[in-house]
């Protein structure tokens, strides 16, 4: 039995997302929320120090490298709340396209404005972010205009207020929730006007080309990649 | 179409008329008189010009500045500096424009907290006072800012929405260690980050009271002129900002001798192509003209 419904998959491909509440829970996400607060001071002061010489943006801190760093982030990649659906979208060839353990401070504005990752293709390009704290409104939420992944985008959304997107949809959520989306539709992270940091781990995903040839990119995960599924998704094995 | 040059610098030989600070890069003999450029000026149909002071913070150093802006009232408007440890910024501030020429201030950095997580109390700035004597009096905030400045103007543009900004060459904030003087002694950025420019800076469009300066291609590029390489950065700015909060500028004199005053005439034509004659009338002077209000001249 998949862990997802016919209406969650059609909602995911006629709205472009979907939100699943309560996808990391338990000691999961209390794993996941130390590991991320056990890192992120780790390398804070050389994030800084890139900040001064330029050569990184101040408005948005990654943990560098973060599924070498902890299991709890390859766990992750294939949690069975998500990537049942994501892994039957792709027809059991979703591949693993990377992942961002990301702070966000609080800014006047936001970070980030509306944006597709790219423009709308006959490829499925699958993203999940995952909250590691609650996430109230106006705390930097992620904001999708349902529907706008099926029609090609303009790239330059970017200038307006986040706000006055018309027909946009935010999404503040607990900690441990997931937002399953489409990154050809329009997205973003909403203004955070508290004073609280948005925490969170987005993934991405894509489809293996058949034939395609083992990647030497996550081998140092190849211990933890103990299942067929998951050695398919790292690309540890050809296709 | 009205032109405007909206930042330069001119300096002269350092005299007692005209006291200024002195190295070996700008030793007493070297000038870069206000004649010089009005000759190019002229030549090249630039009507008016934003004069921005440079070797020398004090009162006294901004004297040739202010007997440029007095000897040419039409011609020229004037930003000023304000000494980093001054204890009355407010006084030094009005009396550079008691006589109204000298519009606004250039500030290099803001002096607030390095770290974008630190609670942040815009007060505690070490700028604050200049930025609300700035929106008091209406003067223009002129920026050219560090990297490690870059995420703190947002607090400063939230807490003054009424203060005209304006940010020099591209948005640009170079980070530490990456500016230095080149052979021809012009200011040079190491690998200038756009990334950083885009994903901070540009968010700023969103203020109606910021303005940016499409200027300084020569210290950023990998190219020669006309700087194909900033294309990219360019457009992308333009549509944050729109043609009615960008302005051309030549950041003279640096660029003299290459590519030449009249080169950079065209390099919005170069950079921006697709441009409307409106467009282009606006980045050429339009803006500029509305923005710092600059003289009606016949």
């Amino acid at each position: 039995m998949p862990a997802f419904t016919a209406a969650q998959k059609e909602h995911l491909q006629e709205q472009g997302f979907l939100l699943i509440e309560d996808a990391i829970q338990g000691d999961t996400l209390h794993r996941l929320q130390t590991t991320f607060d056990h890192w992120s001071p780790q390398f804070k002061e050389e994030w800084l120090e890139q900040i001064a010489s330029g050569d990184t943006c101040p408005t948005w801190f990654d943990i560098p490298d973060p599924l070498f760093k902890d299991e709890i982030f390859v766990d992750l990649t294939d949690h069975p709340s998500y990537f049942d659906l994501i892994d039957h979208c792709y027809n059991g060839r979703s591949c693993f396209a990377g992942m961002s353990a990301r702070a966000v401070p609080p800014w006047p504005l936001s970070y980030t404005g509306w944006h597709p990752d790219q423009l709308h293709s006959d490829a499925l390009h699958l993203k999940v972010q995952v909250y590691i704290d609650d996430v109230p409104a106006q705390c930097g939420e992620f904001g999708y205009v349902p529907g706008s992944h099926k029609i090609d985008q303009a790239t330059y959304y970017r200038s307006i207020r986040n706000d006055l997107m018309p027909d946009h949809i935010t999404f503040p959520g607990k900690a441990g929730t997931a937002i399953l989306f489409n990154s050809c539709g329009l997205h973003t992270a909403m203004d955070n006007s508290t004073r609280q940091a948005r925490k969170s781990v987005i993934m991405g995903y894509y489809r293996r080309p058949p034939g395609a040839a083992a990647s030497s990119k996550h081998t140092a995960l190849a211990h933890l990649c103990t299942t067929p599924q998951r050695r398919s998704l790292f690309e540890l094995e050809a296709a | 179409m009205k032109r405007i040059d909206a930042h330069l610098h001119v300096f002269a030989k350092a005299t007692t008329e005209f006291p200024r600070q002195t190295d070996d890069l700008f030793p007493p003999e070297r000038e870069e008189p206000v004649e010089k450029l009005l000759a190019e000026m002229e030549k090249h149909h630039v009507d008016q010009a934003m004069l921005v002071q440079m070797l020398g913070e004090d009162l006294k150093h901004h004297a040739y500045l202010r007997h440029c802006l007095t000897s040419y009232p039409d011609r020229f408007l004037g930003i000023g500096l304000i000494p980093p440890q001054c204890q009355n910024p407010e006084d030094h501030m009005d009396r550079l424009a008691d006589d109204g020429r000298i519009i606004g201030f250039r500030l290099g950095t803001l002096g607030g907290p390095r770290d974008p997580f630190a609670p942040t109390d815009v007060r505690q700035f070490a700028t604050y006072r200049i930025w609300q004597h700035a929106a008091k009096h209406d003067y223009v905030m002129w920026l050219y800012l560090q990297a490690v400045d870059a995420h703190l103007v947002a607090y400063m543009v939230d807490a003054f929405p009424q203060v005209r900004v304006v940010f020099n060459h591209l948005g640009v904030c170079p980070g530490v260690g990456k500016f230095s003087w080149d052979e021809k002694q012009r200011p040079h950025v190491d690998s200038p980050d756009f990334f950083t420019t885009m994903h901070t800076i540009h968010r700023l469009a969103r203020y109606d009271n910021v303005a940016l300066h499409l200027s300084g291609q020569y210290a950023f590029s990998k190219e020669p002129f006309p700087y194909q390489d900033l294309e990219g950065v360019h457009r992308y700015l333009l549509h944050g900002f729109g043609p009615q909060r960008l302005m051309w500028a030549t950041d003279a004199p640096w660029i003299y001798e290459k590519p030449g005053y009249g080169a950079l005439l065209n390099v919005i034509g170069e950079l921006l192509p697709n441009l409307s004659e409106a467009d282009h009338a606006a980045i050429m002077g339009g803006t500029a003209q509305q923005f710092l209000r600059f003289p009606q001249v016949n």
